[in-house]
Formats: C-alpha cells, structure tokens, sequence
C-alpha cells in the first residue's frame, strides 16, 4: 500500500512550529514533513490542536515561532507572495464555506479567474470537467443553499481543484455532514489519494485512513504523539494516549 | 400664475431635488464603501483615519457641513464649475455624500461582521488578495445583508436634500417656498403638495429596495 | 497659512450667521445709530373705542389682549433681538398705532411671529387677529384675507458695496445678485433680469456675508429691509436707491370683517393726520424726507 507515486520531495515541511492562543499552547514542537503524493491522515481527541496544525500550512492560522515551508518555499507574511502560495495549497473546510451568493460554478470559476488570470471560457471549461468528476455538473447552476452537505461539500473539492494544487488540506470534511452523505465525500477523497495527490486530512474516518492514507498522525495535547503506518497504528498503537483514544473510538 | 404655473415649479423642484439625491447617492455609496473597507483593513492607519472621519462627521449637523462647502471650499479656491449654481449643486451633493457616507459605512460595517468568517477564510485560501476578498466576496454579500436598513439611509438622504435649498440650490422646499409666495391663499395645498412629492418618491426608493431585497437575497 | 486663517475666519462667521437665523443682524430699530434717535413714540389709547360689531374685535376685547401677527425676523420692520421680550420695527409700530385705534395699549398686545407660510392660515383660524409682516397686497391673497391700507409701499431695490457702479436692475447682467430662497424678488430676479446670475438661500443674512466678502456683487429685497443691513454696515453697504417694483403693504385681516377693516384703514387715515406715521417712521427706519403715506384703498 505505501508506494511514492512521485519522487521523494518534502511538499510541506514543519520546524519547531510553536502556537499560542493566549497562555494556552495549541501547538508545541511540531516536526512533520509530508512528501509529494503522501497522504497524511491527523488524528486525536478534540482540542489536540489537529484542525490548528492544518490551519497553520496555509496561514490562516499564524505561528509563533518555528518556520513551515511549502515545496521548500518558507511561508511568507501577509500580501501578494502568501497569496500567491495559498493558491497552490488546497483547502477544503468542516463547514464547505461555499461563496453564498455565487453559483456552483462561479464558486469554482473565481479563483481560476481571479488568482490565475484564466479566461471565462477556458475556467468555465475546467470547472465543468471537475464538477463532473465529483457528480455534481447537473448543478452548476444553483447556489450553495439549494445544495446538500454532501454536494456542497463536493463542490468545495472542485473549487480547491480548480487551482490545480500541489497540495490539498482538509479540515474535517465530513464531520459537518449527515452520515448517508459521508461516503460520497470520502469516495471523492479516496480518488483523489489514488491518483496520487498530496493530502492533509485531519478526519475521524479510520475507514478512510485505512483505505487511502500512507502516514497516520497521532496528536494530543497540541504535540505529535506517534506517527505510523494505519495498519500498524491501528492494531498496534506504541503510546498510551493513542491507545486510549483508539479503545474509545473503536468500540463504538 | 394659476395652478398650472404651480405644476410646473413643482416638476422643475423636483428634478432639482432628484439630481442632488442621485449625485449624492453615487458619491456617498462610493465614499461610505471605502470608509466600510478602510474599518475592516489591516492596516491600522487606515482603520484610525476612517472611525476618526466618521466618529467626527457624523455627529456634525448636516446643516454645518453644508456651510464648510459652501462657504469653506470657495474660500480654499476648490471650485468645480465657472458657473456659480452648478458650483452650488456640487458643494451640496459634496456634503451630503460625505455626510450620509458615514451611515453607509456604519451599516456595511454591521453588515460586513454579520457574514460568516468561514467565507472570507474560503476566499483567502484559493489565493485572493485581501482587496478582492473584500470587493468579491465580502462586501457583495454585505451588501446584500444590509439592504433593508440601507434602503432608511437613502431614504433619510432623500429628504436631507431639503437642507441645500438654504444653499443656493434650486430643489422642492425652494419651488414649496416660491408657490407660498406667489398663492399665499393656498399654503396649506401647497405644504400637503409638497410633502406628497417627497412621499412618491421615498415610496418608490422603498419599493426599489423592496424589489432589490427580495432579487438578491442570499440563502444559507 | 495665510488660507487657513481665512477659513477659520469665514467659518466662524458661518457659526454666528447660523446662530443668528431667525432674528439676523439689527439696526437698532429701537433708536440705535441706525434710526432716527429719539423717544419711542406714544400712541394714544382710544378709551371710548367700541366696534363690536366685529366678531374679531369683540372676542379680543373679551380676552384683554389683541392678538397680532408680525416678523420677528426683519431689521428695521420687525425685528426681535436676541433677549428681547418684544419686537421692534416699523411694522411693530404700526401695528401699536393701530391697537391704539382700536383700545388696545402695547402691554394689551399679544405678539405672534408669522412667516410667509402661516400668515393666511393664522388669520384664517384665528390664530392671530391682524397680521402687519412685510405683507404685500395682492389679488391672490385677497381672495381668502382681506386687507387695510396699504400703510407703506415698499420697491425692490439693491444693497451693494459702497463704491460699486451698479445703479439699478438694468446693470445686473453679468454680475451676482443675491435674494433669499423662493421670495418674490428672488422669483422677479430670475423672470426679468435673468442675465443676472442670481444667488439663493434661506435667510438675507447669508447674502449679506457674501457680499461683505465679494462673493456676489447685491442683494435685493425690499427697500425697507436692505436700509436695515445698509444702515448696520457703518458705510460699507449702500442702497442703490433705485425701486424697481411696488409692494404695498398692507395690514392682513380675517376676510369679511368689514367693521375691523374700517376702523384700522380710519387709524391709518388718523396717523397721517395727527403725523403718527411719521412719528413712526422716522423712529424705525431713519430720515422720512421724500417718503409719503399711501392712501389706504378701501376697495
């Protein structure tokens, strides 16, 4: 299952990265480097600092101190150059975060336009090949509202898609949905893993991470605590937290 | 001059107050979105210069910043047409958009926080500079929040053009104050008459918002 | 620099123009430099005066106070200085001459202010019993008040500089003349002279700011009410003194009370005789040489 489709290239690089809300540490001693086409699932217990750590990658949550680097670029500071960087990081978010008054297409259309200076029919062109892929073309038309979870949430890939990431950040992308919907989100995302994608996922689908992921990361308490391969993780977890996490969530 | 003269002083009051209110409400939606933008920017220069221009013009009587245009301009040279009622119509619709831009400003403002943080987080992640999440993303949706208490803004413009007829503007308290002269017998159809033009005409701004409302309104 | 000491100053006159709406400058009319020094003249109070056949007079009489409308707002006609009790001016007095007629003394009179919206609807529902207030006779309003007198007649004239060339309407063109918003000489400006480029707004104090700095080159209303400015501007300002229009004033009263309307044109027919009028005049509004009475027209 553990095979590099492309070279041995860290995408995402984390150095020390040490983060503060207030006098309470969300994220401490953060080493982690992800490669080109890995697939890295986070997990842990609410308040570990998982969704922070995936916030971090893309600046929408600053750090305190440590350096992140992305395709060996140090993250820049506010203005032109970090946004240019966070186009080529895809997010994907717990609440789809779909424009509100845009269409679906124009949701996926704007970045390509905006950011990548591509024109209308070219982007629109685009769009509609993505919206295909995650079953939802027949919708271009409608906005988000009209939508459900699921779909919203798939249209929410396209529009990350669109950009042609180098990598893709996903914040709990199922746990805002309705349990019938969060196979035709994962089954999106398991795709995506096969044809080779870097991806981020903080989730708390072990079936997905047993399907699609290389690495599985453990966190606690704002630290990594363990990291492995799922199947040696699941069944055989090194440290006490995770295994004490995972007794929890498996027996249910 | 027989009710008929009457009419047509009214209609020429009319579109005199209409100009000033158009002109006006260009320059202070324009004005006030700028303020709105400045108070939400990064750059805290920018946020203490717009919440000082608003905190000090907004709490200055209509009336007085009337008088800094059209007595402070002249004086500092700043004129905008040879001819001295053009000049006129310009320093009121001047001071009525940066007067009615400050509660432009307020309520985009209120209407900017009533959008959910997510949008804006979703804008800044496929790449967009902070200028294009705000004109995309977030004041589009601002604006459209805040429709209904916009609509009152304008309205409140609309009669606040009233105050330039005191300076050298030609609009409907002047044609009100020019039919009380010339048919002293009829004051009282007259005041009715003039308060029946501004109620057509705050009646059709309201339903203009009424139909822009319901047009854009977002779902969520 | 030099600029922004100009903007505070002109500001600051702004200020006090505004402060000063509704009662303008004054001229003193109550003896000041401005008028005619003197005594304030008295007016002998008929004691035997009985016109009940008026419903007007007969309701006043019954109160103790006659009721009389006038302009708080006029320097030199009537005028109410700031902390003043009671108005002064030409109009004022006329009105005192005519109570006086009718056996109301100045303490009996209760003073209303009337502006050129309210006076028909005042006289029309009681409010006040006469209106003296720079209130000219015409065929409009006489179709719901009537009127006595006229007691004066008033021409649209100039106020300008002291050394400007103007000399009457017909040298306007090209310049800037200034009148207040809507009134009838502002409308006379804009059908008969319309070469002039004509300057509105809402009190004459402001067009007397504007032309003191330059900004227009006159300012035009009734004679009787440019002498007021003239006469305040310590030699600045002069009246062109050329009137281009009649405006007979006339005392306002409630149509159809022909008992009232005889017994106040009978008390202007008596100022002219017993020289009341000129009494009054020359109290208010200075130098009476070349000015006359009008006959009342008792139409």
């Amino acid at each position: 299952m553990i095979q590099h489709t492309s070279e041995q290239r860290p995408l995402v690089q984390m150095r020390q990265v040490q983060k503060f809300f207030g006098d309470f540490q969300a994220l401490k001693d953060i080493d982690l480097d992800i490669q080109a086409g890995e697939v890295v699932v986070v997990i842990g217990p609410s308040g570990s600092g998982k969704s922070t750590l995936c916030r971090t990658i893309n600046r929408l949550e600053t750090i305190d101190s440590g350096e992140i680097l992305i395709d060996g670029e140090k993250l820049p500071e506010e203005g032109a150059r970090l946004a240019k960087l966070r186009s080529d990081v895809g997010m994907v978010f717990q609440s789809f975060n779909l424009f509100a008054h845009k269409t679906i297409l124009e949701n996926v259309t704007l970045g390509p336009m905006k950011v990548r200076r591509l024109p209308a029919a070219k982007a629109k062109e685009e769009a509609m090949a993505l919206l295909e892929r995650v079953g939802v073309a027949h919708q271009a038309q409608k906005y988000p509202a009209q939508l459900s979870g699921g779909q919203q949430q798939r249209v929410a890939i396209a529009r990350a898609l669109a950009m042609k990431p180098k990598v893709m950040l996903f914040d709990e992308p199922t746990s805002a949905l309705d349990p019938e919907m969060i196979n035709e989100v994962l089954d999106v995302m398991v795709t995506l893993a096969k044809e080779g994608m870097t991806m981020v996922v903080v989730t708390h689908e072990m079936g997905f991470a047993r399907k699609a992921a290389n690495r599985v990361v453990f966190m606690a308490d704002g630290q990594i605590v363990e990291v492995a391969e799922p199947e040696e993780f699941f069944t055989n977890p090194q440290s006490a937290r995770a295994k004490d996490f995972l007794s929890k969530i498996l027996t249910h | 001059m027989d009710i008929f003269d009457l009419s047509g002083l009214f209609l020429s009051g009319a579109w005199g107050t209409l100009r000033l209110f158009l002109l006006a409400l260009v320059g202070s939606l324009a004005l006030g979105t700028l303020l709105a933008a400045m108070r939400v920017s990064p750059t805290p220069v920018l946020r203490g210069a717009a919440a000082t221009y608003v905190t000090v013009v907004r709490n200055t009587p209509l009336t007085l910043v009337m008088f800094f245009c059209a007595f402070g301009l002249p004086i500092l040279d700043i004129q905008f047409a040879s001819d001295r009622g053009l000049n006129s119509f310009f320093y009121a619709s001047l001071a009525l958009s940066a007067y009615t831009a400050c509660f432009v400003a307020e309520t985009l403002r209120s209407g900017i926080a009533a959008i959910p943080v997510g949008q804006a987080e979703a804008a800044r992640a496929i790449g967009l500079s902070f200028r294009q999440t705000l004109s995309l993303i977030v004041l589009p949706q601002a604006f459209r929040t805040v429709i209904p208490p916009l609509g009152s803004v304008v309205i409140a413009m609309l009669k606040n053009t009233s105050i330039a007829s005191a300076f050298n503007n030609r609009e409907l308290i002047s044609a009100m104050r020019s039919g009380i002269e010339i048919r002293g017998d009829m004051v009282i159809t007259i005041l009715i008459a003039t308060a029946l033009i501004y109620l057509v005409l705050a009646l059709g701004l309201g339903r203009i918002f009424d139909l822009l409302e319901r047009k854009l309104v977002i779902l969520r | 620099m030099k600029k922004i000491t100009f903007l505070t100053a002109a500001l600051a006159a702004g200020a006090l123009t505004l402060s000063a709406c509704g009662q303008e400058g004054t001229p003193d009319a109550g003896g000041g430099e401005g008028a005619a020094a003197g005594d304030a003249p008295v007016y002998e109070v008929a004691e035997d005066a009985d016109f009940s056949e008026s419903d007007t007079w007969e309701a006043a009489q019954s109160n103790g106070t006659l009721t009389i409308g006038v302009r708080f707002d006029q320097p030199g006609l009537g005028n109410r200085p700031a902390g003043a009790d009671v108005p002064e001016g030409f109009d004022i007095e006329i009105a005192k001459l005519v109570a006086a007629h009718l056996g109301f003394a100045p303490e009996e009179i209760e003073w209303v202010e009337t502006v050129s919206a309210n006076r028909e609807p005042f006289l029309q529902n009681g409010t006040v019993d006469l209106v003296v207030a720079t209130y000219t006779i015409n065929d409009e309003r006489k179709q719901v008040v009537d009127f006595a007198g006229p007691y004066y007649v008033a021409g649209q004239d100039l106020l300008v500089a002291e050394d400007s060339d103007i000399a009457g309407p017909e040298d306007l063109a090209g310049t800037s003349v200034c009148s207040v918003d809507g009134s009838t000489p502002a409308q006379r400006i804009a059908e008969e002279y319309p070469e002039a480029d004509l300057v509105t707004y809402d009190v004459y104090s402001k067009c007397v700011t504007d032309l003191q700095s330059g900004s227009v080159d006159a300012v035009t209303t009734d004679d009787a009410i440019l002498r007021g400015y003239a006469a305040q501007s310590d030699g600045a300002l002069k009246v062109v003194g050329n009137p281009f229009s009649d405006e007979p004033y006339g005392v306002g009263l409630p149509k159809d009370d022909q008992v009232l309307r005889d017994a106040v044109n009978d008390a202007l027919d008596e100022a002219r005789d017993n020289g009341y009028w000129t009494e009054a005049f020359e109290y208010t509004l200075g130098d009476s040489s070349g000015v006359e009475q009008p006959e009342v027209d008792r139409y």
